[in-house]
């Protein structure tokens, strides 16, 4: 994450030095790509055209693999058939030939149309499925290519394009390829820097709480795998281009291989990574020739070892902001005062949410034996319970995760379907869990502009391109993320990465992940566990003020202090069924619950 | 060499090229002639490339070991392309560029050689190389190409005369394996058949990696074919093929690719009898006639470089074609008195009957494939000796 | 025709069932699917190669060589590619720990062995050539021995039983005190003896050859995708309904158009039923 969406300061707001800061890199990389045939022959010039040719695929495959953490292994695929649409389209040899732009433009499509088609399994696939399965795509696209001889010319190939004058010379056709590499670099960056850059990384790292904010997978990835599929069918067309003739053996495995390590070793998360480890890649074969034998094994032990001892790449090796040291004695304030700005804004709320005679097993095991509550707007409903009594599983009912086999719960009236998750978040249900969902690599700011993300009015294509609506959005997010962590007391922290936090700071920060929802409703799984006594009394406070602005909240406790002093409704629950409920005063002297439970 | 390098980098890529076309008549005389090579050294299908390695190397030392040519040394640069286009593309234009050599000799296998050749043509380089696909020579698109081999079209016609006319046999079957070359060998060899108005009862490709092939065998024979025509370099492919047919006891001939008759088949063939039946295309100079021998002065060059040349565990042709590709460029730098790539190439346009190892070539302006179809002959698969075979059955 | 058929597809059906197992076997000790799976598979038919053909050794302590090499290498993937990274919170880094070495592995032996299919040598000479012949019935065979070995291990052995315990739930297995780190290395060794007999007993099938273990690493996943994850009866029976639908497409479209038939009968059962069609465990998410 570190120096890309890891830093979602939107320039207008980040400064100039911090801009300049990030763009640096970027803007040496490819000046110097500038420089480079004044000062070499056209042999490196060949070189660099490949690198920024491989650069174009990776930085849309940098999206799919390094943001949203799908492993897609064999993009080569996507290569191979924009190399052929272009070549066949511009030769001519099915349908009359095209101008050469326009079949780029039709390879785009096809790339993108294969790249939906191979990526989509990956909403139903666990991750070495997804691999083996855009594997398997890849040994069949190369397979067709060889027998489809009437289009692809079999193994005797097709010859590439030509681009008109002055991009059919070797410079032209370099400084073309640069600057289109320069183009998807901006794009990637823009994603990245967006709304759907975080979620990308939300679903890789924390994908429950992804769906708890809304984030709906499907939506989300389709857009991504079409342009990714679509800027690596254009990047298929330069390589025929490059090429001047190809053939199925152009396509192997270990360019696929090249392509897919070069994003680990870059670092998932960062466009600059990937992009130097592009480079380094293409160029390491050429550095001395035994390397070309052993090249593969190279970049396969070079994976081992990042996967092993740097798992975030080269990005993390050159992220120095985050080795600062932070301050060791700090104190989390939170300031209850300013959530009539955050909650205050919502429309007035209804109902509250009931659940009725839910029943619930795994496994043959009751986890849930016909259960009645409800939840009422502006009230703290504290749910308490011995381990297994069924209280995390309740509220994984509410927010959809689990599926009730009898009885459902229902919000205003309303059923709350199962299995949709990612519908809660637009009801106004917010969550945190058990043990915090963060994305580690993220800073603290970022984490919790997640919680924010289906507030985002601009599309996919506005924020690609960083039209006007993407940084109204993004001012939105980031005003609204400040604000959360102001409230909650970790503004200080804001630009920390997440996974340098406190176990009892990132509490906190899941709960002003849940406020950029204004939620009508908040269930939290036990926000206490691990926390001081004073951080307790605090977060008392704080849950008790949000309440008061006319959230309802389902607390789930262990801490029966906690629970006594702030709920306004207490539900006991033991072997799935409820034990006791009423007000604090009257569980307190329950004769059953203080002898089971409260052991006092 | 050093003074164009500190051109090059001082004055950039422009200045360098005005600077070798000034320069380079001053140091021309002393200046070694760089040959560029380009061969699949390691990889699959890398045994070609180490074969014609081995007389590249030795004609080189032969001509350094006399003096050179016209006093100058030849520098021999090699790069591995594995056998991979895009590496062959890169090691092209390095050759080009970054080493500046005069003339190349390769690459060794059509996939690389299709990429390279627009390359090589742009930059005017002169080029010999072994690749079977026709398309690869055409004098009006590449004037600075020339073969040293067969075309792929005079091997289906040197493969089906023999099916046809030497055989009298009438219903082939065609297969080859999924790689490029197989693939479109399998159509243009079945196109050879059809013209000389036999049957091509079966045409199929086969995974090289299909452990079991007696579904296709099965096909072939329910088909009605009287031989087979294989196309393929895999030499597990190959052999499964012959086991199979020794198997189902069907004693079909197969003709064609040369892999047919490599070492590799006859250690993987279950029997040795499995290899029977089984004729190659092969070359006039790499054959032995009914007396055993080679023709004379391809017989005085194996005799002479006994213990020198490796000959056991590789082809002969590869290794006379790699020692005729280096004497034909230093002949040219020889009769052209410089290793301008004009008079490389203008050289090599007049080349008439050149007496080479492997064959006798013969180049034109309008015709750049050297080898004269009467070269081809095909040979028994499993005769070799010191990488040539014996005719096979039918040739007087 | 048909016994041919039926043949040569259990044969390979044999090897890919074998190779589903190798898979589910490294699956049930760490929850890990490994991309070295195949390679195991490449190494029984290389080393065998290399030990009896190269090495001239007999061929029984060739076999029992090779055993030990790919159990050595299972160990290996254990300690070098899994137990890393098992501690990550990051789910899939296993997946590019066992690629990386699964490329390595197949690299290693591209430049060191050869890149040509090498001859593996006959062992007993039996079945003279046609659809008898030891080149199919040794992989059956050798399907036959794992399975029957694994259910006497799993049913009769306190290993086995341990084994067990590990794949049913690895905290409460651990929670009773079995030495979980050294049942995984077991396991995982165990696994390389099953992957290298499949390589070893298919040799003369599928020949000693460098990519056989990309090849495998496919084939052998099918029938765990088909068959779900970590269930050895739905890997064996869809490994060999595989290897028989394989080799009836082969015979009845041929070539390209097979692979195309297997590819799209993978998807489009994966698509329809992820757990396979067998059923596997599902995982709890929240």
């Amino acid at each position: 994450m570190s120096e890309a969406a890891g830093q979602a300061v939107p320039a207008q707001r980040g400064g100039a030095g911090e801009t300049l800061r990030r763009v640096l890199p970027f803007a040496a990389i490819f000046g110097a790509g500038l420089i480079l045939p004044a000062v070499s022959n056209d042999y490196w010039t060949l070189i660099a055209t490949r690198a920024a040719i491989y650069w174009i695929l990776v930085s849309g495959l940098n999206l799919v693999v390094g943001f949203a953490g799908q492993l897609a292994i064999g993009w080569v695929a996507m290569l191979t058939l924009g190399a052929y649409t272009t070549s066949v389209l511009a030769l001519g040899n099915v349908l009359p030939p095209v101008p050469v732009f326009a079949a780029f433009a039709a390879a785009a499509l096809v790339g993108a149309t294969f790249g939906l088609i191979v990526g989509l399994p990956a909403l139903r696939l666990r991750t070495f499925y997804f691999a083996m399965t855009t594997l398997g795509f890849a040994t069949i696209v190369t397979q067709v290519a060889l027998a489809w001889q009437s289009v692809t010319g079999g193994g005797i190939g097709v010859p590439g394009p030509v681009l008109p004058e002055p991009l059919d010379t070797t410079l032209g056709f370099y400084l073309f390829c640069l600057a289109l590499a320069a183009f998807c670099t901006w794009m990637t960056a823009n994603v990245a820097h967006s709304r759907f850059g975080r979620s990308l990384v939300a679903t890789r790292d924390a994908e429950v709480a992804a769906e708890a904010s809304g984030i709906s997978k499907p939506r989300l990835l389709g857009p991504v795998f079409l342009f990714s599929g679509a800027i690596a069918g254009i990047a298929g067309g330069l390589f025929a281009t490059l090429q001047s003739y190809i053939t199925p053996e152009a396509f192997t495995f270990d360019l696929s291989v090249l392509f897919f390590i070069a994003i680990l070793i870059g670092g998932r998360g960062s466009i600059l990574g990937p992009l130097i480890a592009t480079v380094v890649l293409t160029w390491l074969p050429e550095f001395a020739a035994p390397l070309v034998v052993w090249s593969t094994f190279l970049y396969a032990t070079l994976l081992l070892v990042i996967v092993l001892a740097v798992p975030g790449g080269i990005a993390a090796l050159l992220d120095f902001k985050n080795r600062r040291p932070l301050e060791s004695s700090r104190a989390i304030l939170p300031r209850p005062e300013l959530l009539p700005e955050i909650l205050g804004r919502r429309p007035a709320s209804g109902g509250g949410i009931t659940l009725r005679d839910v029943v619930l097993s795994f496994g043959g095991v009751r986890a849930i034996d016909g259960l009645d509550l409800t939840i009422e707007p502006g009230q703290v409903h504290g749910l308490i319970g011995p381990n297994g009594s069924g209280k995390t599983t309740t509220l994984n009912v509410i927010c959809g995760f689990n599926t009730p086999e009898a009885g459902g719960a229902t919000l205003d009236g309303a059923p709350l379907r199962p299995g949709t998750p990612q519908t809660r978040a637009p009801s106004g249900i917010a969550r945190t869990f058990q043990t915090p969902r963060l994305i580690g690599e993220a800073s603290v700011l970022q984490n919790v502009m997640v919680g924010g993300a289906i507030r985002g009015q601009g599309t996919f294509l506005e924020s690609l391109l960083s039209l006007p609506r993407h940084h109204a959005d993004e001012a939105m997010l980031r005003e609204d993320a400040l604000l959360a962590l102001r409230t909650v007391g970790l503004e200080p922290l804001a630009e920390v990465r997440a996974d340098r936090l406190q176990h009892s700071e990132l509490r906190f920060m899941e709960i002003a992940r849940t406020l950029m929802l204004r939620p009508r409703f908040l269930l939290l799984d036990e926000p206490a566990a691990g926390l001081s006594a004073d951080e307790i009394r605090r977060l008392g406070a704080l849950i008790r003020a949000i309440s008061r602005q006319g959230t309802g909240v389902l607390l789930v406790e262990h801490h029966a202090d906690l629970i006594f002093e702030i709920c306004d409704r207490v539900t006991v629950l033991n072997l799935g069924r409820v034990l006791a409920a009423g007000t604090p005063a009257e569980i307190r002297v329950h004769q059953e619950v203080v002898s089971a439970y409260l052991g006092a | 060499m050093k003074v164009t390098r500190r051109a090059l980098s001082l004055g950039g890529a422009g200045l360098a090229a005005t600077a070798s076309g000034v320069a380079r008549p001053a140091i021309a005389q002393s200046e070694p002639i760089r040959v560029g090579w380009l061969a699949a050294l390691t990889g699959p299908s890398s045994a070609p490339a180490i074969g014609f390695d081995r007389g590249v190397r030795h004609a080189v030392d032969a001509i350094n070991a006399a003096g050179g040519v016209r006093g100058r040394k030849i520098e021999l640069l090699v790069r591995d392309t594995q056998g991979d286009p895009t590496k062959a593309v890169n090691a092209a234009q390095e050759m080009i560029s970054r080493a500046r050599v005069h003339a190349i000799w390769g690459p060794t296998n059509s996939g690389e050689s299709l990429a390279t050749t627009p390359i090589m043509a742009r930059a005017k380089m002169p080029d010999i190389h072994p690749c079977f696909v026709d398309s690869l020579i055409d004098p009006a698109k590449y004037p600075n190409a020339f073969r040293l081999a067969p075309s792929n079209s005079q091997i289906d016609d040197a493969v089906s005369d023999y099916g046809v006319q030497v055989m009298k046999l009438k219903r082939f079957a065609v297969i080859g394996d999924t790689t490029g070359y197989g693939t479109t060998t399998v159509a243009s060899s079945s196109a050879a058949f059809a013209k000389r108005g036999a049957d091509v009862v079966y045409k199929a490709t086969v995974d090289a990696t299909q452990p079991d092939v007696t579904p296709d065998m099965l096909r072939m024979r329910n088909a009605g074919a009287e031989a087979v025509a294989v196309w393929s370099v895999s030499p597990g492919l190959i052999s499964r093929l012959m086991n199979t047919r020794a198997d189902m006891g069907w004693d079909v001939p197969f003709i064609g690719h040369p892999t047919m008759g490599a070492g590799e088949v006859g250690r993987l063939i279950a029997k040795p009898e499995n290899w029977r039946k089984t004729y190659i295309l092969g070359f006039k100079n790499c054959s032995y006639g009914p007396d055993g021998k080679l023709p004379a002065h391809v017989q005085e060059f194996v005799d002479r470089t006994r213990g020198k040349i490796e000959l056991n565990d590789t082809i002969l042709w590869w290794v006379l074609c790699g020692v005729d590709a280096i004497d034909l460029i230093a002949r040219a730098v020889q009769e052209a008195g410089s290793t301008d790539a004009t008079a490389i190439i203008r050289y090599w346009n007049t080349v008439n009957n050149y007496p080479g190892l492997y064959a006798s070539y013969s180049w034109s302006p309008d015709n750049h494939n050297g080898l004269p179809q009467t070269d081809l002959v095909m040979s028994e698969a499993n005769t070799q000796r010191l990488g040539a075979y014996k005719l096979a059955p039918g040739y007087a | 025709m048909f016994v041919a058929i039926m043949m040569s597809g259990l044969a390979i059906g044999a090897v890919y069932a074998m190779i589903g197992v190798t898979y589910n076997v490294m699956f049930s000790a760490s929850r890990v699917m490994s991309f070295t799976a195949g390679q195991l598979g490449m190494l029984g038919g290389v080393l065998g190669a290399a030990f009896i053909d190269v090495l001239g050794m007999p061929a029984i302590l060739g076999f029992v060589l090779t055993l030990a090499a790919c159990a050595l290498a299972g160990v290996l993937t254990e300690i070098v590619a899994v137990r890393p990274v098992l501690k990550s919170l990051e789910q899939h880094l296993y997946v590019l720990s066992t690629l990386a070495l699964a490329l390595m592995i197949q690299q290693f032996v591209a430049i060191q062995w050869s890149t040509e299919p090498q001859p593996f040598p006959r062992l007993l000479d039996f079945g003279g050539g046609g659809p008898g012949d030891e080149k199919f019935w040794l992989p059956i065979l050798a399907c036959l021995v794992t399975v029957v070995g694994l259910e006497v291990l799993y049913r009769h052995t306190l290993v086995g039983r341990a084994f067990l315990a590990i794949a049913e739930d690895n905290f409460a297995a651990r929670a009773l005190g079995l030495p979980e780190r050294n049942l995984r290395m077991a396991s995982y060794a165990l696994a390389g003896v099953i992957g290298g007999l499949a390589g070893f007993a298919s040799g003369q099938l599928l020949l000693a050859f460098f990519a056989n273990g990309a090849l495998l690493n496919f084939y052998g996943f099918v029938p765990v995708a088909l068959g779900g994850l970590g269930n050895n009866r739905g890997a064996i029976i869809s490994g060999l309904v595989l290897g028989v639908f394989q080799q009836a497409a082969n015979f009845t479209f041929g070539g390209v158009f097979a692979s195309v038939a297997v590819f799209a009968v993978f998807i489009v059962v994966l698509l329809a039923a992820p757990q396979g069609l067998f059923g596997a465990p599902a995982q709890r998410r929240v």
